[in-house]
């Protein structure tokens, strides 16, 4: 096992306190120019940077997946476009409903947009490089992306049109749904860290290797990516803005720059719950996923500046890389799947996601029973077995047997509930499609 | 300085709190409530208490004042303007009621300063048992920040209270506040089952009730469309009191 001291920088001096991974915060100026530094070059410059083009990077890929060839005319390969699209956004005529309710009308966009922003706040994406590392960290997401349906309600409700309205009661109850295996989805790595501040997570999958290597953590980081697009309202799980159903949604009554407040926050969720499960499951910069040099670039840090730089960079580089590679997947999702049925959505939270999130609980203590707590040991006839390997052993099939069950036992139920409808008080919709696929 | 903080923070409190008891929208003063929250977020931030912090804006604004919010759009006119008046029969016992609230808070408050002084008095040095019940209710007697972890105490120290919340207050609620917690837990169990049972219908009946149900609604409601239904009733019921906590 790695000692934290390898690698650990020196904790006197100002160097220390600019990239100091302890928690508690000492208020000299460097803290103060530090975060200074991260809300201006970063928050309000990489970051909506970053998102400009992820948007330019969708239409890009979309126009691939349908064999267009996508935004080419502003500036080499379309480069220009996101630019072009933002002075449009901010030149065009704000209008606002004369029933609408003023000030809640402009107070929605800006919750959603700061809790996209916040999310970001916590996240290591380096050595020394989390803007705040909060002790609970975890909790503090959970928290302010549970700002987000407060907000999309608010939108809906304050634009007096029922087709606003209509899509904020499907993204509350959606948001809220999928709210719960995604935050399931997360103890396993809280329990695997023993800790809820992200940048311990992240000193731990240094230590143990990427934690979405084992068979509980392949489970959850799926369940936390499905309900993350679920929360981001990504196209399998777009409802609530539905063109072809309700217009757009919660946001039809917004336009010019706060309506493009309501675009910059959508990406910016996108970039932030893949940079949350870079750094939850995939090891944040991490190169290695394997333990024997998971801890790879960072082992080499040492008292000076250069490889600290040299580090940083790499980490952060391939931190990036993990994140367009999820944010890729997203885009493929969404290109490729049609959009869910409403009970078909909230079935598959209530009755699919959430069982699984909870069962995986009780799988990653085993895991970590096997595999990762401290001192545990395996022999077989006088050779020792690898931890991992035995977890494996273990925890492979009772994954597998519990993802089984689960789809066997909704399969049961359903079809022997034919008669009954099963949502009480609106349409017979779901007894029609379902008998064919369950025999 | 942080005084200051504190009397600003706290007066923003009072005014959200008035606001949520005087807006005429619904739907404003559940933003107010909102925003009253927040401020109690913010006086455990200044309390040191991040992670009760943000408990409380997962609990209270995540869960709590969505769930709200989804029962006014729900149960009253959608828009949320109209307020009926508060018939005043209910003014004179609720002003009672409020009044004696005052006075169990002012006297459990004062009792709390009466218990402060005679830590006081008894020159600095605090015995056990006077850590115990009075270290975390007064500013100059906490611990010091800087001292390390005693094995074997029951006390958490500051320090580590401040960096591992988490792992101090779940500690706590397993060993000291076994019983409050359980009983807790039993009294959320109950609100569950209770919430099942309103909601449960059976078939016949439901299938009877439907028109029933659909008169009973404001006629304001009447124009939304059906797949409004649809979203709300196949949520499961028994899933909302959860977070009634």
């Amino acid at each position: 096992m790695i000692e934290m001291s390898n690698w650990a920088l020196p904790t006197v001096g100002v160097w220390a306190q600019i990239t100091g991974q302890s928690s508690l915060v000492d208020l000299t100026q460097w803290t103060l120019i530090k975060w200074a530094l991260w809300l201006f070059v970063g928050f309000f410059g990489v970051f909506p940077g970053i998102v400009a083009y992820l948007v330019w990077a969708e239409r890009k890929v979309a126009a691939r997946f349908q064999d267009r060839i996508g935004p080419n005319r502003v500036g080499p390969l379309g480069l220009l476009q996101p630019i072009a699209d933002a002075i449009k956004l901010l030149t065009k005529e704000n209008i606002v409903p004369r029933s609408a309710d003023q000030w809640v009308h402009i107070l929605a966009p800006v919750l959603i947009l700061v809790s996209a922003f916040l999310v970001l706040a916590v996240i290591p994406f380096g050595v020394g490089m989390a803007p705040v590392n909060l002790p609970s960290g975890m909790i503090y997401l959970v928290a302010v992306s549970s700002l987000s349906p407060m907000g999309i309600f608010l939108a809906g409700w304050s634009s007096r049109n029922k087709y606003s309205l209509l899509g904020a009661m499907r993204a509350v109850a959606q948001l809220v749904s999928y709210e719960i295996p995604q935050v399931l989805s997360t103890i396993p790595i809280v329990l695997w860290a023993g800790s809820l501040s992200l940048v311990d997570i992240f000193d731990r999958q240094l230590e143990t290797g990427w934690f979405v290597m084992s068979p509980p953590g392949l489970l959850a980081f799926i369940i936390f990516l499905i309900s993350s697009i679920a929360e981001v309202n990504r196209t399998p799980f777009d409802l609530p803005e539905a063109e072809s159903e309700i217009i757009a949604g919660y946001h039809t009554e917004y336009s010019g720059m706060r309506f493009g407040l309501f675009f910059l926050a959508e990406y910016m969720s996108v970039f932030g719950v893949s940079c949350l499960a870079t750094a939850l499951f995939l090891g944040g910069g991490s190169l290695i996923p394997f333990p024997p040099l998971s801890d790879f670039p960072v082992n080499y840090l040492g008292p000076n500046w250069l490889p600290y730089i040299l580090i940083n960079g790499i980490l952060m580089s391939v931190f990036l890389a993990k994140v367009l590679g999820i944010v890729f997947l997203m885009f493929w999702v969404r290109v490729t799947l049609p959009r869910m049925r409403v009970d078909r959505l909230m079935n598959f939270a209530w009755k699919f996601m959430v069982p699984l999130s909870i069962a995986n609980v009780f799988i990653a203590a085993i895991w970590y029973e096997l595999a990762l707590r401290p001192g545990v040991r395996f022999m077989v006839a006088g050779f020792r077995l690898p931890n991992a390997f035995v977890g494996w052993l273990v925890t492979g099939p009772t994954v597998l047997l519990l993802v089984w069950f689960v789809i066997w036992f909704n399969r049961m139920v359903r079809s022997s509930s034919e008669e009954m409808p099963i949502v009480p008080g609106g349409p017979r919709v779901m007894v029609t499609g379902s008998k064919i696929a369950a025999r | 300085m942080i005084q200051w903080l504190f009397v600003f923070i706290s007066v923003i409190g009072l005014l959200t709190a008035l606001g949520t008891v005087l807006a005429r929208n619904l739907v404003h003063a559940a933003l107010f409530l909102v925003a009253f929250f927040f401020v109690v977020a913010c006086q455990f931030v200044l309390l040191e208490a991040e992670f009760l912090a943000a408990i409380q804006v997962l609990v209270y604004i995540g869960a709590v004042a969505i769930l709200l919010m989804f029962g006014i759009m729900l149960t009253r006119n959608v828009q949320g303007d109209d307020t009926t008046t508060v018939s005043t029969r209910v003014a004179v016992p609720a002003m009672v009621a409020t009044l004696g609230l005052f006075f169990v808070l002012a006297f459990g408050i004062d009792k709390h300063g009466v218990h402060r002084k005679e830590v006081i008095t008894s020159a600095g040095t605090m015995t056990e048992t006077s850590v115990d019940k009075n270290a975390w209710s007064r500013l100059t007697h906490r611990p010091k920040a800087s001292d390390p972890v005693r094995p074997g105490a029951n006390m958490p120290t500051r320090t580590e209270s401040i960096d591992d919340m988490a792992r101090v207050v779940g500690r706590e609620m397993v060993n000291r506040y076994a019983v409050p917690f359980e009983v807790a837990g039993l009294l959320l169990t109950a609100a569950l089952v209770g919430a099942v049972a309103l909601a449960h219908r059976d078939v016949e009946e439901e299938t009877a009730g439907r028109g029933i149900g659909a008169k009973s609604r404001p006629a304001s409601t009447s124009d939304s469309p059906v797949d409004l239904n649809l979203t709300l009733a196949s949520e499961p019921a028994p899933t909302a009191p959860v977070h009634d906590v």
